[in-house]
């Protein structure tokens, strides 16, 4: 009983990764660029949701609605007044964009927040679901479902409406996509309010039922990481099972090895991957 | 024969750029490859140069198989090859771009600075030999490209559009450069819309279209193949654009 | 301009006579270990191009080796660098083989995750401190133990270092090797048409400069007699070497120099202005100047400075 309920646990948390990777990825199967700023825009997005919750009151669809919106925001702007400078420079300046964003995120938030680690207060979700004799926490429970339920939507977005097809028709090829009419910088930086922006409503789900601090950005980011390298590089599908998998991993590595073990066992895994299939589970050679 | 590739495919997903395509060059000949946009041609250059694997079939240099090596074991073999898009080191000054390429035979710098400075020579790039490749214009990059494929030594050289988007004096140089490196012993394989060339240099003509190889043998018997005029007329216009660009 | 390297190389050698006393010195040592870690990185995040965001994992392995040796069996610290050196070699390889037959950014990816894998390892493994590190000999025992209470002779050790990192980045930009790198950085497929070995060669740029890097973690340990994951493994440490290079100008000789003697000082007085505490503030700073130099000037200051120095000419001669 013990081990369905790490099982589902680990399910539920890799939902929240493979919605948070799906951006990564995204950004990645566009413009074959990797944002290391990404677990920043997790981080984000937790701080959001408690801002919201303390200035504003309000439940998960209020806070989780504002930090889908305020990182979007912050992907555009992103995109705007940096990435579309440098996405065709040399690679020094593609790399350092984000990994200095990266920093100055981090750090900034350790500068207002304080390293202290830091919880949402009582919100209106709560209580355990009994299923089974599996024991379920609420607020879990319904974090990974919207997690799995956004994803999904996302890779929805992506296959079968129009401005998902323009996306991808820029992701494809730039230059007919311009031909075609369509405007591959508003398509990007579209894509990258959409990465941002799951990665904030990410965070606001994960704050719900763990404690943070502004470190965890780096975490989430070398998570991601490994999802989007287990998923193959630009499929959301593939992130969403890796996701999965890695969340799988964690809780088990956590509850036979110990909890220090288990960001060990997932990098230890990307350094296997890179060796065996560097092109990920799912991906082509 | 000094390169002899044979029913070479190339297919991209489902699409087959290249369908069973047979060359034969012997030594000292220059082959003109031609064919209306989106022919092939660029992609069965890439399968001889070793910058990708073919679908099927096989590539002989000097009678050993080649077909899987790596495009730089094909750049040692003596097969150097020129982009159609050019792509120089942009940073790097012109005769240090031609240095690289020495490089290959060469592995102290004084030595293959005399190669590459007698290159950029014969070339006609001694002026711009301290500028940076990037303040080069397009008919400037496409020389360079010669002159750093040349500093490798090669035996066979596949020129892609080499002498496209050259002014009428410039395509007379450009053409008179082709002479001259062919004097030197080295075979040419060059792909040209421009029929001018074509017609001066090469001595046999391969003509590519969707992929297929629809007709070979002299540059005057290939331009009257009823197959050819066919192929180009119907994307006759497109051509006619693109040269005027 | 010809005077310029024995000028440099003047000056080097007596600053600890014009600025004397611990405080300079010990800004000389910290700029010196900042030049050799940063010219170290130079070699392959600059020359060729392949961006390393997790040097500290070179570094971390020089670091700990040397402690590791006198921990375990009371060797000497200096008998730990030839250790440190093959270790970080072995690394190299291990991330490098696969890494490079791949994209640009995946090496990146890789780099930073392995230098977590191995920080997050090393806090949890007893053998080398955990979480707590190693330290070093108190008192020397003698002088090959390399204990000094002044800064001096370590002022001395490290700029020999660094004179032998700096011969040795101006002979591979003059040799073949360094011209292979240059083309790589330019274009793989172009440098691979020309019998570029693409791959080989990235992988021997990374190894020269994992083991001067790891020469780098060497010099720091057993300096200051400490080591823990944090200052050896963390990514700090990695952030520093990539700005100091840039900052200079990444793929130039004398950038990683340029680098440090911008950021050294100015990584002190941060310090004494926000004091311990709040060295978070270093770090915004950090990011900021990252984030500026790759929008604006991702060549550095020796960019900036060709574009400038032309101009102020052309200013000084119309005066
Ligand atoms: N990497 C690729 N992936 C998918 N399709 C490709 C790729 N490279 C080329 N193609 C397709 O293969 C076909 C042949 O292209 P190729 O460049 O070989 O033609 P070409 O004869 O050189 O044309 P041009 O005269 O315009 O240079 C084209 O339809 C092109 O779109
Ligand atoms: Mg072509």
């Amino acid at each position: 009983m013990l081990l369905a309920q790490v099982i589902v646990g680990g399910l539920l948390l890799g939902a929240i990764y493979a919605l948070f990777s799906s951006g990564l990825t995204l950004i990645w199967g566009m413009m074959n660029f990797i944002n290391f700023a990404h677990g920043e825009f997790v981080m984000l997005g937790m701080y959001v949701a408690l801002l919201v919750v303390v200035w504003l009151g309000g439940g998960p669809a209020t806070f989780g609605f504002a930090a889908a919106f305020a990182l979007f925001v912050l992907g555009v702007i992103v995109y705007a007044s940096l990435i579309r400078h440098v996405m065709r420079g040399p690679m020094l300046a593609q790399i350092l964009s984000t990994f200095g964003l990266a920093l100055l995120l981090r750090y900034t938030a350790f500068w207002i927040f304080s390293a202290n680690f830091v919880s949402l207060p009582q919100v209106s979700l709560s209580g355990t679901l009994n299923v089974g004799g599996i024991l379920m926490p609420v607020p879990q429970l319904v974090a990974g479902v919207a997690a799995i339920a956004l994803t999904l939507g996302l890779h929805l977005l992506l296959t079968r409406t129009t401005v998902g097809s323009q996306l991808l028709a820029v992701a494809e090829d730039r230059n007919a996509a311009m031909l075609m009419g369509i405007r591959p910088d508003r398509m990007q930086a579209l894509a990258w309010g959409l990465a941002a922006g799951s990665a904030g409503i990410a965070g606001a789900l994960m704050a719900v039922s763990y404690p943070w601090s502004p470190s965890v950005g780096e975490t989430f980011g070398l998570t991601a990481f490994v999802v989007v390298t287990l998923g193959g590089f630009g499929s959301v599908p593939g992130a969403m099972y890796a996701g999965l998998i890695i969340g799988l991993i964690q809780a088990l590595s956590a509850y036979w090895l110990g909890p220090i073990y288990k960001d060990i066992v997932v990098y230890a895994l990307f350094a296997a991957l890179l060796w065996l299939r560097p092109q990920g589970l799912m991906g082509k050679a | 024969m000094l390169l002899s590739a044979q029913n070479i495919s190339k297919a991209f997903g489902s699409f087959l750029a290249v369908r069973g395509a047979d060359l034969a060059v012997a030594e000292g000949e220059i082959i003109g490859l031609i064919g209306p946009n989106g022919a092939g041609k660029s992609t069965f250059f890439n399968c001889l140069a070793g910058d990708t694997v073919p679908t099927t079939g096989r590539v002989l240099f000097d009678g050993i198989d080649v077909t899987r090596a790596s495009a730089e074991a094909h750049a040692r073999a003596g097969i150097g090859r020129t982009f159609q898009v050019p792509a120089t080191f942009e940073d790097m000054t012109v005769l240090e771009n031609v240095m690289v390429g020495a490089f290959l035979r060469h592995h102290h710098r004084g030595a293959a600075r005399e190669t590459a400075l007698r290159i950029v020579e014969m070339t006609g790039l001694t002026r711009q030999s301290a500028q940076r490749a990037r303040s080069l214009g397009t008919p400037g990059r496409k020389r360079l490209e010669i002159a750093r494929v040349l500093a490798t030594g090669p035996r066979l050289m596949l020129l892609d559009e080499a002498l496209a988007g050259l002014t009428p004096t410039e395509l007379q140089q450009a053409i008179a450069l082709v002479r001259r490196i062919h004097e030197l012993g080295i075979t040419l394989v060059i792909v040209e819309h421009i029929m001018e060339v074509i017609m001066t240099l090469a001595q046999r003509v391969l003509v590519f279209n969707q992929g297929h190889v629809i007709a070979h043998g002299k540059p005057r018997e290939v331009v009257a193949n009823e197959a050819v005029i066919e192929a180009y007329l119907g994307r006759g216009h497109r051509r006619r654009r693109r040269e005027a660009s | 301009m010809k005077w310029s390297l024995p000028a440099l190389a003047a000056l080097l050698l007596f600053y600890p006579f014009i600025l004397t006393g611990p405080f300079y010195w010990d800004i000389g040592v910290a700029f010196l270990l900042a030049a050799i870690s940063a010219s170290a990185w130079n070699i392959v995040g600059g020359y060729a191009g392949q961006v390393s965001v997790g040097h500290s994992m070179f570094f971390g392995v020089g670091a700990y080796t040397p402690l590791l040796f006198y921990h375990l069996w009371g060797l000497p610290p200096v008998a730990g660098v030839p250790a440190g050196m093959l270790v970080s070699l072995a690394l190299a390889v291990a991330i490098g083989m696969p890494t490079f037959r791949l994209q640009g950014h995946y090496f990146s990816m890789a780099t930073i995750a392995v230098a977590e894998l191995i920080r997050i390892f090393v806090g949890t493994w007893d053998l080398v401190g955990a979480a707590i590190g190693l330290q070093g000999p108190a008192v020397g025992r003698a002088w090959w133990d390399l204990t000094f209470r002044s800064e001096l002779p370590y002022y001395y050790i490290f700029l020999a270092v660094l004179a032998v990192v700096l011969y040795t980045t101006f002979e591979v930009e003059r040799s073949r090797f360094g011209y292979y790198l240059r083309a790589i950085k330019a274009g793989e497929r172009a440098a691979r048409s020309l019998g570029v070995p693409v791959r080989a060669t990235k992988l021997k740029a990374l190894m020269l400069s994992a083991v001067f890097t790891s020469v780098a973690g060497s010099l720091y340990s057993i300096k200051t007699g400490f080591i823990d994951p944090e200052s050896g493994f963390g990514i700090l440490v990695s952030v520093q070497m990539v700005i100091v290079a840039a900052l200079g100008g990444a793929a130039t000789l004398f950038g990683p120099l340029i680098g440090a003697l911008l950021l050294v000082p100015l990584q002190t007085a941060t310090n004494t202005w926000f004091g311990g505490g709040g060295s978070g503030l270093t770090y915004i700073l950090y990011g900021g100047i990252i984030v500026l130099l790759a929008r604006f000037e991702p060549g550095g200051m020796h960019e900036w400075w060709q574009h400038v120095a032309p101009r102020l000419m052309r200013r000084s001669h119309a005066a």
